[in-house]
């Protein structure tokens, strides 16, 4: 394995970091599903489709927020703790410490968005017979649900990545990521479907099963998805490599 | 370097018997017509107008101990940065056994370095930490806790970094230097937050890094511990190279080195 490559993975195995985010993850997607399961209406839960959207909207949202927020946190904690310096000095091919991140943040988000999608559509499922409520959603939802919803995170979780090599900063990068998923893709979709079903967010939604008001294409949706990773992550590398560290 | 230091129920080890630890680079036995450690050309750094390291040349020889002064913001650090690959320089050059920073493989076994004393994670061990400095360069597991012991942090190596004492600190950032038996040490302010034992212990591990070949560019502020462990002064204010001789030109029958480094660096700021 290369060196670089083994270091990143050392990196994320020997802080609490990782086992935070995904306790987190865990934590808040189960709380979501318990919100929605018990406070919506019974009968905007009634239809299998009804059911399924919640499943993905929670799931969706949580896992592709969480691996964003794990994606930043790989280049802007390393900024904050000062470990940069060390890291930079050890490998000074720049181009090959993002590399590494890219790789190993791939993995990561997509065991947060694992399991993020299967702990909304374990207890989601559990919650809405607890309230009496029949399941309808059927296995190959769960599949995709979980699946899209893993791929979509991974996908995420570089953009994140992406977009604290370019920032920096832990706090904006967090706010950044979060502004847009939570508002400005809401408001994009709302007031521009037609564009809006193209934004990283509605991709993600796309893979992990949702069927209207998207592309009509799952393995279309992450090709796209995986374009604006690909283009957020080269401009990490590219600002990465042209910077000076303090 | 005679007796052993109790220190906070820890034991600095004693530095000539860990020798073989510090250096084993083959390197170091090239024929004189091995480039120099650390070849320094004409390098510039430019913020706009103002010129951070402007037109500095120098040369490094093995088995020397230099240390590096001049007053805040005279351009120490930025040029400890580009010699290291952190910061590019706007022209000039910085070579590392003959090759610039970022075209060396595996730094690690040419290039120790510590810019700063507090460049850890503080929920990562210390042990933990000179892992992942390890990997990059593909240096196991054996030698952490070789150089673990070597800068007296055995028995804190699972703990997290931020139970760490500022001294225990600069000897964790010091063992990740030395990890890659490497040929030039360059050090930044590696004496603060030392007791007068960690400080001692220090000018032990660096005098016997240079014993064995090795090369030391060390910057500082303590003047008169400078006095007492190095072999050569660079002094550089406002960018620019001011003194470059070595300590025993420099400090001569009453003369320090203080009235030396204050007399060159009194122009108007």
């Amino acid at each position: 394995m290369n060196g670089q490559l083994a270091s990143e993975v050392l990196k994320v195995r020997t802080t609490r970091t990782t086992v935070g985010v995904l306790a987190g993850v865990l934590g808040v997607a189960m709380l979501a599903t318990a919100l929605h399961a018990f406070g919506l209406p019974a009968d905007k839960l009634s239809a299998g489709g009804d059911q399924l959207q919640v499943f993905i909207d929670v799931g969706s949202n949580m896992g592709m927020l969480f691996a964003a927020l794990a994606g930043a946190m790989a280049f802007t904690g390393e900024i904050r703790h000062g470990t940069i310096r060390p890291t930079l000095i050890g490998t000074p091919q720049r181009r090959q410490v993002v590399a590494a991140k890219t790789a190993v943040n791939l993995v990561t988000g997509f065991l947060i968005g694992a399991l993020a999608s299967g702990a909304v559509a374990g207890a989601g499922t559990l919650f809405l017979r607890a309230r009496g409520i029949d399941v309808h959603v059927a296995g190959a939802d769960y599949w995709e649900l979980v699946t899209g919803g893993a791929v979509a995170a991974a996908l995420w979780s570089v953009i994140g990545l992406g977009v604290g090599t370019v920032v920096r900063s832990q706090v904006p990068s967090i706010v950044a990521l979060f502004v847009w998923v939570l508002f400005v893709e809401n408001i994009l979709l709302a007031s521009f479907p037609e564009i809006g079903r193209f934004a990283p967010g509605a991709l993600a939604r796309t893979m992990a099963g949702q069927t209207s008001g998207t592309l009509d294409s799952a393995v279309l949706a992450a090709l796209l998805l995986a374009g604006y990773a690909l283009a957020t992550i080269a401009a990490g590398a590219l600002t990465t490599t042209r910077r000076d560290f303090a | 370097m005679t007796a052993k230091i109790a220190r906070r129920g820890v034991s600095l080890p004693r530095v000539l018997s860990y020798r073989r630890l510090i250096m084993n680079d083959p390197q170091r036995s090239a024929g004189p017509s091995a480039p120099p450690p650390l070849e320094v050309i004409a390098l510039t750094k430019r913020y706009g107008d103002l010129a951070a390291v402007d037109d500095v040349t120098f040369s490094l020889a093995a088995g020397t101990v230099t240390g590096f002064l001049g007053p805040n913001g005279a351009g120490k650090t930025t040029t400890l940065r580009l010699l290291l690959g952190l910061a590019e320089p706007t022209s000039g050059d910085a070579l590392v056994v003959g090759r610039r920073y970022r075209e060396l493989e595996h730094p690690a076994r040419h290039v120790g370095a510590v810019l700063e004393s507090n460049d850890f994670h503080p929920g990562r061990t210390g042990r933990d930490h000179l892992r992942v400095v390890a990997a990059t360069a593909a240096i196991g597991d054996d030698r952490v806790d070789e150089i673990l012991e070597l800068v007296a942090l055995t028995s804190a190596r699972d703990r997290h970094v931020k139970s760490y004492s500022l001294g225990m600190r600069q000897r964790l950032g010091l063992a990740g230097a030395l990890l890659g038996e490497p040929a030039l040490l360059v050090l930044d302010e590696p004496t603060n937050g030392l007791d007068p034992a960690g400080v001692q212990w220090l000018r032990g591990v660096l005098r016997a890094f240079a014993d064995g070949g090795g090369t030391v560019l060390v910057s500082s502020h303590q003047l008169a511990e400078v006095a007492q462990s190095v072999d050569r002064v660079i002094i550089i204010d406002r960018g620019r190279i001011l003194t470059d001789a070595p300590l025993a030109e420099l400090a001569i029958g009453t003369r320090t080195l203080e009235d030396v480094y204050l007399t060159v660096t009194a122009g108007p700021r």
